[in-house]
């Protein structure tokens, strides 16, 4: 669903994409979700569309399956739109870097704008990546009104 | 209100100048929704293409329920039979003649034969 109005601009959503992840990062962007951290409360969501996005998350090596999807997912999020790669993975192919399934890291397949290392990184890392990101939107969204 | 009167039938009351303030309400009220929804998606781009988990949208005719969907059960449980029947079909002019006029003599044959002329 569409934001209602400009009033939830404020709000950042989120499309979380797993490109080949083992699920520890996965794990940690829950856990970033969970009632300890509950990023919820500051209007940071998970939304099952790209469409109804302002930010790409991913984790991942990207695997040769996932990079038509990848830059799909990319290309849906309405414009400005920010992207956050979560773990060492999505940064350099981390662990799988020799394997024979990998394109590259993420930002060979789409733009990068935010980088959060870590195998995986703990759910404060995540938060700090999110909200530099978010700071980045605002300033795209400045720039374009 | 004598104009709500004239209006009114044994099954109610129809005032098209009523249904055309409705209509046009509506109108603005939808109008006012779209107007609300999300803006920032830019035509004849992917962004307006339905999310299908990463896939491409399918094309029309595979989307579409034909309507040999409909009678699928028939067609599957019928199966030997609807078989036959497109083997025959072979298009050519001369096997339906051929169809036509063995069937018509067998039906002859019968007739002379038990239809008591």
């Amino acid at each position: 669903m569409p934001k209602p109005n400009r009033s939830f601009d404020k709000s950042l959503w989120i499309f979380h994409v797993n490109t080949g992840s083992c699920n520890g990062c996965d794990i940690e962007i829950l856990a970033a979700l969970t009632p300890r951290y509950d990023v919820e409360r500051f209007g940071i969501k998970l939304v099952g569309s790209p469409r109804h996005a302002d930010a790409l998350l991913v984790t991942g090596p990207v695997s040769r399956d996932m990079v038509d999807k990848l830059k799909r997912f990319y290309e849906q999020v309405p414009d400005p739109k920010v992207v956050i790669v979560v773990g060492s993975c999505g940064i350099s192919g981390g662990v799988f870097h020799e394997s024979y399934d990998l394109v590259g890291p993420v930002d060979r397949i789409i733009p990068v704008d935010v980088y959060v290392p870590g195998c995986p990184p703990r759910p404060e890392a995540i938060i700090d990546g999110v909200v530099k990101a978010w700071m980045k939107l605002e300033r795209l969204r400045g720039e374009n009104r | 209100m004598d104009v709500f009167k004239s209006f009114a039938t044994p099954s109610g009351m129809w005032n098209p100048l009523i249904w055309l303030l409705v209509f046009l309400i509506l109108l603005l009220i939808a109008y006012l929704i779209w107007l609300r929804g999300e803006s920032r998606y830019k035509r004849h781009t992917m962004q307006v293409d339905p999310f299908l988990s990463g896939y491409g949208p399918k094309s029309k005719e595979d989307l579409h329920v034909r309507a040999s969907n409909i009678y699928w059960g028939f067609s599957t449980s019928l199966k030997g039979y609807y078989n036959f029947l497109r083997k025959i079909h072979t298009g050519i002019i001369n096997d339906y003649v051929g169809w036509y006029v063995g069937i018509l003599a067998i039906m002859l044959l019968i007739y002379l034969l038990w239809g008591g002329l």
